[in-house]
């Protein structure tokens, strides 16, 4: 039988404890805002590749950029919008130049063209949604604070935090919505949401 | 419902249509058209093809009885026998009447018809299974169904750009009616909630009234008295609700009438007669 020695076995727990620990706090999850009463429901979405691999964590997470800041149509109106280049080229211009991403970039900047970003949260043409007014009620409304708006983007749009390019993580169908609605007294007439 | 029930809230349950019988409107949208001034020149019905992506479904299913205007001129003429025959057609703009008392609604038998706070009659299309009842229930046959899909026939590949955003295309089997352009009605409400002030008379215009060159088609909220349309309405002394007794015609100015008013079903548009030169 192999003696395990003490200097051993200190290692081998605070290995043990490393393992259990660190993926709890790189991948904590976000905080529900009070305020909220959260959807409910989880969807895996199909991969939608994008024609520049943008990392939404490395923005997000590392560089705590706010969600409405590239996507500054969702406070008035009622898509969220992509970033037109000249919103990328603002910074990347300058920063981090040497990336093949960044290069690609460029090279869509120079010739005048936008790369064609797809889209993934895709609701169907008959529903009418608004960001505008959720964006109302939840942050601007409840006096929440908008340097953490990721938290209510987030009730929608999975931690887009932890991503690269965006997935579907919610199912957003008719019930997360309803039962989201019910929750949180939002309209529950049809023709609110369908046109 | 209980006794109890009844008892306690009797006067809610006794609260007659004027003051809008079981439901708890938020606005009343309604209509006034003055058919004196209406020249038939069918721009409103143009002018809701456009706004509401309806498709022009061609002579033989016109003929068939399957056309899909929302907004319809009907022509009525006088009998040969009549005074002046020469005169021409009458005109009268007919579209969905917006009862209050609908008749299509009980009768559909998924919910797919009901009424909306704001005391329209909501068609749901997702919801709808194409039963066509409340098409045969409907007293101004304002009601209609595709029998086709016409996605593809009535716009073809350049012709889809035109089509308008806020609302869905409608595919075969569904029934589509009239709606007071409930997307210009949500737009405003919108920026009206975006600005922070109450929805005044004028921020909603449909696209009949916004079209019509006379200005014939009056559009506003008769929950609001100092609304065009609630002037308009209380001037010819025509009221929510059923028709209590025979209006007398003392006044020639009074022309107000609402088309079948007589079954109670509670229309939400005015029509102002025409003055004849005869009768003058």
């Amino acid at each position: 039988m192999k003696i395990v020695t003490l200097k051993q076995l200190v290692s081998m727990s605070l290995f043990a404890l490393a393992v259990v620990l660190l993926p709890a706090t790189s991948f904590a999850e976000l905080p529900v805002p009070s305020h909220i009463t959260p959807p409910v429901g989880e969807h895996v979405g199909e991969d939608v590749p994008q024609p520049i691999e943008f990392p939404h964590n490395r923005h997000v997470k590392d560089m705590k950029i706010n969600c409405m800041y590239c996507h500054t149509y969702a406070r008035r109106s009622k898509v969220a919008g992509i970033p037109p280049t000249s919103k990328c080229m603002g910074c990347h211009k300058m920063i981090a130049t040497e990336k093949p991403r960044i290069q690609k970039l460029t090279e869509y900047w120079e010739k005048g063209e936008s790369p064609r970003w797809k889209k993934v949260h895709d609701v169907p043409d008959y529903v009418h949604f608004t960001h505008e007014k959720h964006i109302k009620k939840f942050v601007f409304d409840a006096d929440f604070p908008v340097e953490d708006v990721q938290q209510v983007c987030g009730l929608c749009h999975g931690e887009v935090r932890e991503m690269t390019v965006a997935e579907k993580k919610k199912p957003l169908n008719m019930g997360f919505c309803q039962r989201c609605h019910e929750a949180n007294g939002g309209p529950g007439d049809c023709w609110k949401c369908h046109k | 419902m209980s006794l109890k029930n009844i008892l306690e809230n009797f006067s809610y349950y006794r609260r007659d249509a004027e003051a809008g019988g079981h439901h708890e409107y938020e606005h009343r949208f309604a209509m006034a058209i003055d058919l004196d001034i209406c020249t038939g020149c069918n721009a409103c019905s143009t002018a809701c093809y456009a706004e509401n992506n309806l498709p022009v479904v061609g002579k033989e299913r016109f003929e068939a009885g399957q056309a899909m205007h929302w907004l319809r001129v009907e022509r009525y003429w006088d009998e040969i026998e009549g005074d002046y025959p020469e005169q021409g057609a009458k005109m009268i703009p007919m579209m969905c009447q917006q009862c209050g008392a609908a008749t299509c609604e009980p009768v559909c038998p998924v919910a797919a018809t009901y009424h909306t706070p704001d005391g329209l009659n909501a068609q749901v299309y997702n919801r709808c299974i194409g039963s066509r009842y409340c098409s045969n229930n409907c007293p101004f046959r304002v009601r209609y169904f595709n029998f086709w899909s016409y996605y593809e026939d009535s716009w073809p590949e350049p012709l889809r750009m035109q089509l308008n955003p806020d609302l869905s295309v409608r595919d075969k089997g569904v029934m589509e009616k009239c709606t007071f352009c409930i997307q210009r009605i949500r737009n405003a409400k919108d920026k009206s909630q975006r600005e922070e002030r109450p929805l005044v008379d004028g921020d909603i215009i449909t696209a009949c009234a916004q079209a019509c060159p006379t200005d014939a088609i009056v559009f506003g909220d008769t929950m609001d008295p100092e609304s065009r349309v609630s002037k308009a309405w209380a001037k010819h002394q025509i009221h929510r609700g059923p028709v209590t007794a025979k209006k007398q015609k003392a006044d020639e100015e009074i022309r107000g009438y609402r088309v079948f008013d007589e079954l109670n079903v509670d229309p939400s548009v005015m029509y102002l007669e025409r003055v004849r030169d005869t009768e003058v």
